[in-house]
């Protein structure tokens, strides 16, 4: 019998891959983006990053002891991404966009979608539906993280981490990350919680597809 | 899941496959099977599931396919091999188990091809444009392999510190001996059709564009002396055999040493991914010319590293 994580790869690589194969994707990772799409891309991402750490809460407040080795992992996570939409912020206001600016920009119908799925996944799916929504954004930043900023860079002339620290810094600190979710995954043996993790990584990458699509 | 195995050749060719398309040929009984799996053309779990699916059809069927005839859908590239993206992933993850899953699943299909013969199936490969690490593990088993002047190949995987885990020093070994699989796998380079017929790793190479014609001329020369040609083919198998258990070895060792790549090892992986990227997305230059590039870093690195220890020798004798 393979291990949930396995279990979680091996049913979702499909979604992976329609997520990596995209056009639009293939595209950016390639050739990096112009700035006007980089700058739309980020003020989506802010609002991404910034229910993060919320909808791990509303999940880890709705885990009983039977999830509470989940519900721990889920507060170290917390713990770590804290802050981390400062670092989208920072990064607009390198490619010209100013805080005031982001924090009045309403996020396109994509991003609504996908942060009302996890918070309505943690709430009346399965709190471990959370696990999906890690898995799917931290395969997208350790995985694709690396080359698409190297491409962002390459495409705007931005010197190292300018512009480019919260997509290029995720993509190293998400590999750490990468290992302890799968341990915590790797802990649990419920269909039922499989079922919802691999449901919610089918959405995250779908969504998230979509959300690039279109800036 | 168990899938009930097709019958006959509507039920061979009635599966919806989304990375493998399938012709039949009645005369000849010969199944063609060109693969696409697009974007980028490698082995991603979901192509290896449908080709292993088609594979087990055909075991299902006995007697029904004689011939059987892989190709690639995609211009230029018959196929980059592992799925990069993947194996960063695993990696980063550190799951061996899964690395060594794909692994298997990787052998799982090198072997169908070796015991062919078994199943009264000969099998013929053509590529016709880039076929690395993986995919050129894929071709070796093949009873013939064409490839079309302009294809390249090679095991690049020591560029990225790993090396080729799925049949390439067993296969390699056995149709061109200890020397060729060394020189191959441990110099990472790229050769070219004509240097792999020199090697003896090509059986025929033929003419951009002459590929299937030669195809088409293999498989009905063959087909008369069908019956002898796979009696000849499974004792050259018995006199040269490669073993299951061999390969499985090998795959545990390939997997494990995956799980040491730094992250300068997974950079450079991640540039081949979007080099392939950048190929699939229509521009000229793919991985293959990244490759190349990556072996002329490999070769000007070396020599600069000898080039800095002489002078430190130098240094060290003056101060002395």
């Amino acid at each position: 019998m393979l291990s949930f994580f396995a279990e979680l790869v091996t049913r979702t690589d499909e979604d992976r891959r329609a997520f990596e194969t995209h056009p639009v994707i293939v595209d950016a990772v390639a050739s990096g983006m112009s700035v006007e799409r980089y700058r739309a891309l980020l003020l989506e991402l802010y609002h991404v990053v910034w229910h993060f750490n919320p909808v791990s809460a509303a999940a880890a407040s709705r885990m009983n002891d039977e999830w509470m080795p989940v519900r721990h992992f889920l507060y170290e996570h917390m713990h770590e991404e804290s802050g981390h939409e400062l670092w989208v912020l920072n990064d607009l206001e390198a490619v010209g966009v100013a805080p005031e600016a982001v924090r009045s920009h309403a996020p396109g119908v994509h991003t609504l979608a996908l942060n009302g799925y996890n918070y309505w996944a943690a709430d009346r799916r399965h709190p471990c539906s959370v696990l999906g929504m890690l898995y799917a954004l931290e395969v997208i930043a350790s995985v694709y993280g690396g080359p698409f900023a190297a491409a962002i860079r390459e495409s705007l002339l931005l010197e190292g981490d300018h512009g480019v620290s919260f997509i290029g810094s995720h993509a190293t600190l998400d590999a750490q990350h990468m290992a302890e979710l799968r341990q915590i995954m790797n802990r649990l043996h419920d269909e039922e919680a499989l079922a919802a993790v691999v449901e919610s990584t089918s959405v995250n990458f779908h969504h998230f597809t979509r959300i690039i699509e279109a800036v | 899941m168990t899938v009930t195995p097709a019958v006959g050749v509507a039920g061979l060719l009635g599966r919806p496959y989304k990375t493998i398309r399938l012709e039949w040929s009645s005369d000849l009984h010969m199944l063609r099977v060109r693969t696409c799996v697009r974007p980028i053309q490698c082995y991603s779990l979901a192509a290896m599931g449908e080709l292993q699916q088609m594979l087990g059809d055909i075991s299902a069927n006995p007697g029904l396919v004689r011939h059987f005839v892989m190709s690639s859908d995609v211009p230029r590239v018959f196929n980059f091999g592992g799925d990069l993206a993947l194996f960063v992933l695993l990696v980063r993850a550190g799951d061996l188990e899964s690395l060594k899953l794909y692994g298997k699943r990787c052998v799982d299909l090198v072997w169908w091809m070796e015991n062919a013969a078994n199943l009264g199936v000969h099998t013929t490969v053509l590529s016709q444009g880039d076929t690395l690490g993986g995919g050129l593990e894929s071709v070796l088993p093949f009873h013939k392999v064409i490839f079309e002047r302009s294809a390249q190949a090679g095991f690049p995987e020591v560029l990225f510190n790993l090396f080729p885990g799925m049949g390439a020093w067993d296969f390699t070994i056995r149709k061109a001996g200890f020397a060729v699989a060394n020189e191959m796998i441990l110099s990472g380079r790229l050769y070219s059709a004509d240097e792999l017929h020199y090697r003896r790793l090509v059986d025929v190479v033929v003419e951009d564009g002459q590929g299937e014609l030669a195809v088409d001329k293999i498989v009905r020369d063959i087909d008369p002396r069908h019956r002898g040609t796979l009696a000849a083919l499974r004792a050259q198998r018995l006199a040269a055999p490669v073993r299951y258990e061999s390969l499985m070895a090998i795959v545990d060792l390939w997997a494990e040493s995956a799980l040491g790549l730094t992250d300068r090892d997974l950079r450079l992986m991640e540039r081949l991914a979007r080099a392939q990227a950048r190929k699939a997305g229509g521009a000229e230059e793919g991985a293959v010319e990244e490759l190349k590039l990556m072996e002329l870093e490999h070769a000007w690195g070396e020599r600069r590293a000898r080039f800095d220890r002489r002078n430190v020798s130098h240094d060290r004798r003056v101060r002395s």
